[in-house]
This record gives structure tokens, sequence and C-alpha cells, in this order.
């Protein structure tokens, strides 16, 4: 119950071991693609540059990395605008 | 009590990270073992950096060591270092005047083999690190149990530790948490079991609780086993039991939480605090 509201009323975990899952996560993420978050970033804008090249995006493009169990994707989700 | 299973197995005890528990982990499971009536041998590849023998309190037996066998200045048996306290234990010793560079995956195939047929288990202590001294101990290794601490950089190292014998067509890996408190996961500042299954994806095999009796028994060179009040010992021996394959239950050591803040109100009541 106590772990219930927890969640509830402080949906960010600000604890220690809520900052290290977090930091785990991107960092074995990485670690497995042999990759980094600046690697990450730098290949975030291209994919976003060769999408606008040949169409207009409209709103925020998302490139992300998901992963289940130790294996990942990358999941992209660029909304484009429409005539 | 001689030898029960046709074909000994091999188990490497790895982590990557240094000071977690291995050599703590393969003393107190083998000897658990072997107090069940295994014949269970531990060989100690952390060449040039060697502790076994000093947390198995073992380290004035010592005549002969794993680089002499190889080099054939003596025999397998001659340097085999037999425990007292356990007589189906034995320990193979690592050189402490040499290094990783001295032995080769062959030749731990070669010595795992002749061990195969008179023990059954043979427990390989890793040495910390992914370099030669990891793929000389992961060689022969039919299975491996990864020891971590619920802590970042160990979690880490394990992961990249899981990711290596995964490349190494490992099929069963298993993980040791050692070192974890209760009280510091409930007030949110340790990783959780369950954070750490979440990261690493591997099966558990065992919680170790963080124990000041395995410093007591570190410096006495007695095993953890021995001292039956510990939680660390109760630990050890499930593991024990799951390496054979029997199912134990995982005790949250809750019960025995509870029961000291109980005890520990009733005393600050009575002190008027």
């Amino acid at each position: 119950m106590l772990d219930f509201l927890k969640r509830v009323f402080n949906a960010e975990d600000k604890s220690s071991k809520g900052q290290a899952n977090n930091r785990l996560r991107l960092v074995l993420t990485h670690d497995r693609l042999g990759t980094s978050g600046l690697v990450m970033d730098a290949m975030k804008e291209e994919i976003i540059q060769v999408i606008a090249k040949h169409m207009e995006i409209e709103g925020v493009p998302e490139v992300k990395i998901i992963t289940e169990g130790r294996h990942a994707a990358m999941d992209i989700s660029i909304p484009l605008k429409g005539r | 009590m001689g030898k029960k299973t046709a074909e000994g197995q091999v188990i490497v005890v790895t982590s990557g990270k240094g000071g977690v528990g291995k050599t703590t982990t393969v003393a107190n499971v083998a000897s658990s073992l072997a107090r069940l009536g295994h014949k269970v041998v531990v060989m100690d590849l952390d060449i040039g950096l060697k502790k076994l023998d000093l947390i198995l309190g073992l380290e004035n037996r010592v005549i002969y060591d794993i680089i002499q066998v190889i080099e054939g200045e003596c025999t397998l048996k001659q340097a085999l270092v037999k425990d007292k306290r356990f007589p189906d234990l034995y320990m193979l010793p690592a050189a402490q005047t040499r290094n990783k560079d001295d032995i080769t995956p062959d030749q731990v195939k070669q010595l795992c083999a002749q061990l195969k047929k008179e023990f059954d288990y043979i427990f390989i202590d890793c040495p910390a690190g992914i370099e030669q001294g990891f793929r000389n101990a992961i060689a022969a290794a039919d299975r491996a149990i990864v020891v971590t601490n619920p802590e970042v950089s160990a979690v880490r190292d394990a992961d990249r530790i899981i990711g290596m014998l995964e490349s190494a067509n490992f099929k069963d890996i298993k993980l040791v948490v050692n070192r974890i408190r209760n009280d510091m996961v409930k007030s949110g500042d340790m990783l959780s079991i369950d954070d750490l299954l979440e990261h690493l994806c591997i099966d558990l095999l065992g919680v170790v609780p963080e124990d000041q009796n395995v410093v007591v028994s570190t410096n006495r060179g007695e095993p953890i086993i021995l001292n039956e009040h510990a939680q660390a010992s109760t630990a050890f021996n499930n593991i024990a039991h799951r390496t054979l394959g029997e199912q134990v239950d995982f005790p949250t050591f809750d019960d025995i939480t509870l029961w000291t803040r109980i005890k520990s109100l009733g005393r600050n009541m009575f002190s008027g605090r």
C-alpha cells in the first residue's frame, strides 16, 4: 500500500535507488550496443535530417532505444505534416 | 564418502569487478556441498593474486601450485590440498609469483578433464577482469555463477561478463547477489533483487545479505557456513542446495529485520529513549 501511494504521489522516483536504476538502464543499453549517449544524439540528428530532406516534419520527432530482456530495438517516431 | 556422479561438473564463479565476493562464494558453496557428501575441488585461477587459500584457511598447507602441475614439477594429486574440516573438499592452489599468461585455456581444459573423473564438482575461482585470466577460467566450465553487489559499478561489470559468457555459448548462467541490505532497499537507497534481475535478465541462484560475521570468519580462515547463526551461512547453504537442482525458497530476511526492530524498539523504550 505504501509502495502504491509512493508511486501515485511520486511518479518520478527521486530516491537514490531510482536514480541508480535510470542510470543503469541507459548505460547497460549503450554498453550492449557498443554506443554512447553522444553517438545516439548525433545519429538522431542525422536520421531526422534525412527525413526532413524529403518530407516535412511536424511536431517533435522521437528516436529512442527500446529494450526487452537483453535485446534492443530502435524506435523511431517522426510526425509528418500532411497537405 | 566417494564420488556420487559419473562425470563431474565444472562451475566457474565470475563477476568482472573485483571485491564483490567471488572467492567467498566459491569457498562457502564448495564447503557446503562437500559437507553434504559431494566430492568437491576448488581451483584458484587468480594466478599472481591468490586469495582462496587464505579465505579457506589453508594457506599453511600449500606445497605445490597449479603452474607446477602444468610444468610437470609435481603431479595433480600432489598439488591438491585436502581440507581437514570437510573430508570431501580439496583445493588446487594458484601460483603467487607467476601471472595469467603462464597458463592457457587448453591447459585448464586438460586439468579439468582429469579432475572430472575424481570429483562431482569443480569450482573455478575466476580473477577479476575480462582478459586472459577470464578466458582461462571459463574455458572448461559447464556452468557459470555471476556474483554481483547491489551497486551500479558491479552491475555494469556483471552485465559485460554475462554478455561475454553468452558469446562463449554458456547456457547455464546464474546470478548471486552478495552484500544486500534489506533496510537500505526498503528506504530506497539500494538496488533491490527485482531491480538487478530486470537489468541483468538471468536466473537468480542466491541472495546473500550483508553480514559482519563474514569478516570475522575471514579473519579466522573459517568458512562462514560453520557459523550456523549467521544469515550469510543460511544463504550460502541455500545456494549449495540450488546448485544441486533442489528447489529452495528465497527467504526475504524480513522476519529477522522485523524482529530486530521490535527488539531494538523494546530496548529503546525501556532505556527511556
